[in-house]
């Protein structure tokens, strides 16, 4: 098994040394709109997130938010464009820039989507599904080892949401998911909107999915909004984390624990007040389900 | 299909601007609900939306003066022939400006298109290790010295209509026509972008700062660069000279003052 060194202890990495004492961690997601706001106020969450192609070598506004931020609470880096399980070469000028920044503002965090989005040099600037075969399996396994040795940390991967399904596919989502990340020794971001989202469109059981994970892998919580979009649900992080998604985060909270949790939105983004409430919902979720581990110890 | 290609086919089918692919049920499940070609027409109309609305964050004045519906129709034509080659998203807009005038948009769009992507890497432009001041400068070795200026600084020329009409001053003259032929067959308006602190800043300069600008930027000494200020009288000369150096150090265009030549400049 090729197994890679965390460089710090992670919030995540805490969360399941101390379950029972370590505070849950609840963030969001650093965007543009909301710079001017953090600028003058900062942030009221225990931890953010940045997405790693808005900060790569530029400076500026961005990169003084970042600064800014990162001086109050720790950063996790989610990245959009690696392309893990793409066909074109990973580009060594990304992987040298993520690395730079991940040590730069001490991410305690890296990870980006198991999709792909390049195609003959080209960015989609999209998370297209992978067909969930043996040959895909290797490849990315094979490519999620090549950046965990090269930025020297392990990668977390989330799982997307999509709207197709390959004839090829001969594994079940989750079992593509676990398989990767266990034999690349990876962790994963598990995206709970893009489960939701998912077995709705494909109709499979999200308690299956669910239950299917390799719980010492999975490292972070995701939630975000979705829309109906009339025959299918679409995964637009546009709107609050529907009554399901919330469902199916207080089973998470039972079985991996209350993880480190990042509250998404990139459409219609309401002010930061909106996703600190989002934020606040998750963390008495999580503290609820900690005060019960307290009183079920000895 | 192996894997390299089916996902050649999935790229194909979710950036065609001509329809669906044939043979999508043979590759893609479909239902009731959804067929494979709905499924694939979700992707399809994301690629585009996702591409055109990157273009109109960075280009919002060229889209302003194109209306709507035209910017729409030339960046759709534009992405479908440019797609992007860097990993963050805004980048596509590398060629727009060519392409405007490949198409023979009005040349007053194309400036704005080439203004507002300076605009763009000016504001993105990683932060100079320095800023130089004037007060630093050694006398003594100033007339072969020469300056580094820092990443974000821009220089173009452009149709003089370009920032009245990017700050929406539709009284400038020639503003109101955007298909009146452009001023640049009489000589472009030389301007500067950068960025200081977090706010990108453009300016006109007169045509011995342009000059001047030429020259630093071309690695000449900066007794090069002051002979480019020469209209007879050295006194009024040496004022305008240290004027516009004073500046340049004023606005923090420059990272450092190089004594050696073989320093490299940071651009």
């Amino acid at each position: 098994m090729h197994r890679i060194a965390a460089p710090q202890q992670t919030l995540s990495e805490q969360a399941r040394a101390h379950p029972a004492t370590a505070p849950a961690r609840v963030g969001f997601g650093l965007r543009a709109p909301h710079y001017d706001a953090i600028l003058s106020h900062g942030l009221r969450c225990d931890f953010a997130e940045a997405i790693s192609e808005n900060f790569l070598s530029r400076g500026g506004r961005a990169f003084s938010v970042l600064e800014r931020v990162r001086s109050d609470m720790p950063l996790a880096l989610h990245g959009v464009s690696l392309s893990i399980g793409g066909m074109d070469p990973l580009s060594e000028p990304y992987l040298t820039e993520l690395a730079g920044l991940a040590t730069r503002i001490e991410a305690f965090s890296v990870s980006d989507h198991l999709c792909f989005g390049t195609f003959g040099g080209h960015y989609a600037h999209d998370l297209w599904p992978l067909p969930y075969t043996e040959e895909a399996l290797r490849h990315v396994v094979q490519r999620v080892r090549t950046v965990q040795d090269r930025l020297g940390r392990r990668l977390l991967l989330e799982n997307v949401s999509s709207y197709v399904e390959y004839r090829d596919s001969t594994l079940p989502e989750w079992e593509f998911l676990s398989e990767v990340v266990t034999r690349a020794d990876a962790g994963l971001l598990l995206d709970l909107n893009n489960l939701y989202v998912n077995a709705k469109n494909h109709g499979f059981s999200w308690l299956t999915y669910l239950h299917a994970l390799p719980k010492d892998r999975v490292q972070q919580i995701h939630l975000a909004g979705h829309s109906d979009a009339g025959g299918y649900l679409f995964d637009d992080h546009g709107s609050p984390v529907s009554a399901e998604v919330w469902q199916l985060y207080e089973e998470s909270l039972s079985l991996f624990g209350a993880l480190p949790t990042i509250i998404e939105w990139d459409e219609r983004l309401p002010e930061v007040s909106v996703l600190e409430a989002e934020a606040d919902r998750a963390r008495v979720l999580a503290n609820d389900r900690l005060a019960r581990e307290r009183q079920i110890q000895p | 299909m192996n894997l390299a290609e089916l996902q050649r086919y999935f790229a194909r089918a979710a950036t065609s601007g001509r329809g669906p692919l044939p043979e999508l049920d043979r590759v893609f499940l479909g239902n009731e609900r959804l067929s494979a070609e709905d499924r694939l027409a979700i992707y399809n109309r994301g690629y585009f939306y996702r591409l055109l609305e990157a273009l109109a964050s960075v280009f919002s004045q060229t889209k302003r003066v194109l209306g709507e519906s035209d910017f729409e129709r030339l960046g759709l034509a534009y992405v479908a022939q440019h797609p992007s080659e860097h990993p963050a998203v805004e980048r596509v807009g590398r060629s727009f400006s060519a392409y405007l005038r490949r198409v023979a948009a009005p040349p007053l769009v194309v400036d704005l298109a080439r203004l507002e992507w300076a605009r763009l890497c000016a504001l993105v432009a990683p932060n100079p290790a320095s800023v130089a001041t004037a007060s630093g400068i050694d006398a003594e070795r100033f007339p072969r010295a020469r300056l580094r200026f820092v990443p974000s600084l821009q220089w173009l020329e452009l149709d003089p209509r370009t920032l009245p009409v990017f700050a929406g001053d539709i009284s400038a003259p020639g503003a109101a026509d955007i298909s009146a032929p452009g001023a640049l067959a009489a000589g472009g308006a030389p301007v500067a972008v950068w960025r200081r602190e977090h706010v990108v800043h453009q300016l006109c300069l007169d045509e011995a700062e342009w000059k001047a600008l030429l020259r630093a930027a071309s690695d000449a000494t900066l007794s090069g660069v002051c002979a480019v200020f020469d209209r007879g009288s050295q006194t009024e000369d040496e004022r305008h000279a240290f004027q516009v150096l004073s500046s340049w150090f004023g606005r923090q265009w420059v990272a450092a003052v190089a004594y050696d030549a073989r320093q490299p400049n940071s651009r």
